[in-house]
């Protein structure tokens, strides 16, 4: 399964429920295209870093999205984003494999099977710190 | 002979990642990646900061794509 994280940010200046519907729309997109919305944040209003097209602020937009297959409408929506003057930025990452590394290396915590002897002896005391004032 | 031999030391760095486990740097934690941009913005070098190789690979990838965002800054003028 591959999950995707697409960001993108709206003109301040459009309305609130404009950019409700821009997303509904988007999410359409990617549900025809055999996809689920796994996570949707709207982050509102926020101070860009730098300007864009003379715009200091921007609403940020960001949908978590699973693919089961691996195929996705993304590159369909990417070219609407593109299109759409209203959208300044956008983003699509493609994370799951990151953090399926990320578990590997450290398991979340309810992993411990029973049976297994936690490795490593629990933290020992404070040595004497090596480093004089 | 027992001359005091001059002592040199060096604070040890360790990558901030590895001591935290934080194995996934996500693009959107801001408040992290800053930590990385001094005021110039640019990205602070593994001899400096301590982060080991694959941290600091890790690091690079999710500060140039909150770059993209606008989430933190390319330069400071």
């Amino acid at each position: 399964m591959r999950i995707y994280e697409l960001t993108f940010i709206v003109d301040p200046r459009v309305a609130d429920e404009d950019v409700v519907a821009m997303t509904q729309e988007y999410k359409q997109m990617i549900a025809a295209g055999g996809s689920t919305i796994s996570k949707e944040e709207s982050w509102g209003r926020r101070k860009l870093a730098y300007p864009i097209e003379k715009l200091n602020e921007g609403k940020y937009v960001l949908l978590g999205i699973e693919s089961e297959d691996g195929r996705t409408s993304l590159p369909e929506v990417e070219h609407r984003m593109r299109q759409n003057d209203k959208i300044l930025r956008y983003l699509t990452v493609r994370i799951d494999e990151d953090l399926k590394r990320a578990a590997a290396k450290h398991p979340p915590a309810p992993a411990a099977a029973p049976g297994t002897p936690a490795p490593g002896e629990p933290a020992p005391p404070a040595e004497a710190a090596g480093e004089g004032a | 002979m027992a001359r005091p031999r001059k002592v040199f030391y060096r604070r040890r760095k360790v990558c901030k990642f590895c001591a935290d486990k934080i194995d996934y740097i996500d693009y959107k934690d801001v408040k992290l990646l800053q930590q990385f941009v001094p005021e110039r913005s640019k990205i602070l070098p593994r001899r400096i900061s301590g982060t080991c190789a694959r941290h600091q690979r890790l690091l690079q990838q999710a500060i140039k794509r909150a770059r993209h965002l606008a989430l933190i800054p390319f330069t400071t003028d």
